[in-house]
């Protein structure tokens, strides 16, 4: 993008200014280097910019320092893509001369690449598991923000840099990244997770299989997903720690699917289908008691239901109008209503709906001339955009900064998952093997 | 087993004897004097044989109605058997789920033999198919039913299971929904033509075990089906 390389012929004009400016305040500011770290400490609950003023429409320009000590070149590069999949800054090349560990940045050189922050990255004295973040406003030529990430090096390491990363997004935009979480989908009807980095892929024992439609608990400690075993398809609940596993009452017969927890963790929500119809039902499992029914087929399908953030509201699938389409209703069943208006002719079913966590957007598939495309519907002006176009793109789940989207795509050939942002369009592969489906994005996970 | 209860039927017994008793009092109520005014029917009261015949059309028609309610309550116990039957059947099946889903139970179910000839088995395990999207029952598809009707009517004791699959077009949860109403519009045409709701199970494959694997509109054709097994014997 051009914003970065605009910036630099702006700096470098403002650079000769700002030089003079500099050295004069050094001798004043220089005893007052650490005094902005420590007031920095004290910041606000709703988080606080460090002080930049942004144009607005421009990300800020930011850059890992290269030169680390020894050992930490894989933290840095963890922590380079992962401030990169934040898709919150403009990632710069690191200028070709790097200092000696533990020298003091060199401002200078960095605004001349039109950096506006730098990230530096600092081994801990008498720890040797222990890594120290910096964050630097290259602007203003100080250390701004600073903090310790422990056991960088040990089995957490990896973990232990992306909360990194997204403290740091914090300290930048107010609210954190989303590095430290995960992502649950299948692939030959079996479980798998994968970091949002892409490492870490593993498969997650289940139920039965094909196991399908996984959904993560709000706490992140507990999943949910239909599996298919020998005498039937319920839902199971599944502790993540000890693996424990409790079927939901009424599930241990007919068709059970699509199932989601509500944001407050104390409901599930659910389709279960029958010879009249599929519908959708809620169980309370808080009180671990309690199935009641939401919606009266009569013969058609409600299914795919999706939590508000607030709990009540619950948008849906629904086939009582002919073919599938998003209503929603209150969280007891009442006042259902069309959600998404659909163009007649111009598109088609509308299914695997998900609502973001801050509750204004839900994202969706709907076929555009036979070919399902992400779609994402604004709750406040009931406006639907369209975000995707080349191949089958199909069942989004929202990341939970509620500007990511993960979603199956066969765009590049593969059934692949692929992660978009919403705001400015860039998208990147998520996976490599082909076949996989129904992924769900987990909430920020304290450990992994 | 048929639906029906069945209809109290009258001992043959008395039917045959029927006939000869009204002649036989006739005769007697002669014998003993004072006979019946010609073209009247009057009933020999003091006749102790008379009286003895009306005793036993009496008794008859006595164990005639024990009988039928003897029928009756056994019909009746049968269906309450029958009910208890399929929900003790449904209780250990929901057992049967929970302990499944606690040890990675993965197997597939228990395929059974019909007891059937080879062509009623071939022709109740054939496979009908539906078109894109759609759950309602083709011509051929009718014509199939009305087939395998047939047998579940000469074999009261035969149960299935339907099946309903969808191609791999179209979202993957809402062909699970769409293989279940599939499955479901095959049974409820079964049950209208008078199969017992008991007999026949359903279940959703949705896409997850197509038939033709090719992305060709023929393969899709042969995935949107419903396929028919045999889950209580016929004999």
């Amino acid at each position: 993008m051009s914003a970065g390389r605009g910036r630099g012929r702006e700096n470098d004009a403002l650079t000769a200014g700002r030089a003079a400016l500099s050295l004069a305040a050094a001798a004043c500011f220089g005893c007052l280097a650490v005094a902005p770290a420590r007031a920095q400490d004290s910041i606000p609950p709703g988080g606080v910019r460090v002080g930049i003023t942004y144009t607005p429409g421009t990300r800020p320009a930011l850059v890992v320092a290269t030169g680390t000590a020894a050992g930490l070149d894989s933290v840095r590069a963890i922590l380079e893509r992962d401030l990169d999949h934040s898709d919150q800054f403009e990632l710069i090349t690191p200028p070709g001369a790097p200092g000696r560990p533990g020298d003091a940045p060199d401002y200078r050189v960095y605004r001349a690449v039109g950096a506006d922050l730098l990230v530096g990255l600092a081994t801990v004295e008498g720890r040797s598991d222990a890594v120290e973040v910096q964050l630097h406003d290259v602007r203003r030529g100080s250390l701004v923000r600073r903090a310790s990430v422990a056991d960088a090096g040990g089995a957490g390491g990896r973990w232990a840099v992306h909360r990194a990363a997204d403290e740091i997004v914090r300290w930048v935009t107010g609210r954190p990244g989303i590095a430290a979480t995960r992502l649950l989908f299948v692939q030959n009807g079996r479980l798998w997770r994968v970091d949002a980095d892409g490492a870490g892929l593993a498969p997650v024992p289940s139920a039965g299989r094909p196991t399908l439609s996984p959904t993560w608990s709000s706490d992140g400690r507990h999943i949910a997903y239909m599996a298919f075993v020998r005498s039937g398809q319920p839902i199971v609940i599944q502790d993540l720690q000890s693996g424990e596993r409790e079927v939901v009452p009424t599930t241990e017969y007919g068709l059970n699917i699509t199932p989601e927890f509500s944001r407050d963790g104390a409901r599930l929500a659910f389709a279960h289908g029958t010879e009249a119809g599929t519908d959708i039902f809620v169980y309370e499992v808080a009180r671990r008691c309690c199935v009641s029914r939401l919606t009266v087929g009569r013969f058609s399908d409600n299914l795919s239901p999706t939590w508000g953030p607030d709990g009540r509201r619950i948008a849906y699938i629904s086939t009582r109008a002919g073919t599938p389409q998003l209503y929603w209703m209150d969280a007891d069943g009442s006042d259902p209503e069309v959600l998404a208006r659909f163009d007649f002719g111009a598109t088609g079913q509308t299914n695997g709906p998900s609502w973001s966590p801050d509750g204004q957007s839900l994202a969706f598939h709907r076929d555009v001339g036979g070919t399902p495309q992400v779609f994402v519907l604004d709750v406040a002006t009931r406006a639907v955009r369209q975000l995707t176009g080349t191949g089958r793109n199909e069942d989004p789940t929202w990341a939970p900064d509620g500007r990511h989207v993960c979603f199956v795509s066969t765009r590049s050939g593969t059934r692949q998952l692929w992660v978009l942002d919403v705001e400015t369009g860039r998208v990147r592969p998520l996976t490599a093997s082909d076949g996989a489906r129904l992924p769900a994005w987990s909430p920020r996970l304290a450990s992994p | 087993m048929n639906d029906r209860p069945a209809r109290p039927r009258v001992r043959p017994s008395v039917r045959l004897c029927a006939p000869a008793i009204v002649p036989l009092w006739v005769l007697l109520a002669v014998a003993c004097g004072g006979g019946p005014q010609p073209g009247a029917v009057v009933p020999a009261a003091d006749s102790a044989a008379a009286a003895a015949g009306r005793d036993s059309v009496a008794a008859a028609a006595r164990r005639d109605s024990v009988a039928a309610l003897a029928q009756l309550d056994s019909v009746a116990a049968a269906a309450r058997a029958d009910s208890l039957a399929r929900t003790a059947r449904e209780t250990a099946r929901a057992d049967s789920v929970r302990a499944q889903v606690q040890a990675d139970a993965t197997a597939e179910p228990t395929l059974v033999l019909s007891g059937l000839d080879s062509a009623s088995t071939a022709e109740l395990s054939a496979v009908i198919r539906f078109d894109l999207d759609r759950s309602d029952l083709t011509d051929a598809s009718v014509a199939a039913l009305d087939r395998k009707l047939r047998i579940l009517q000469a074999n009261p004791r035969l149960e299935i299971q339907i099946a309903g699959h969808c191609d791999e077009r179209g979202s993957d949860e809402y062909n699970l929904a769409l293989g279940s109403r599939r499955a479901a519009a095959a049974k409820r045409y079964l049950v209208e033509h008078g199969i017992s709701e008991g007999r026949i199970g359903i279940v959703s494959y949705g896409e997850e075990r197509p038939l033709d694997p090719g992305g060709t509109e023929e393969a899709w054709a042969r995935n949107r089906r419903d396929e028919f097994a045999v889950t209580a014997r016929a004999r």
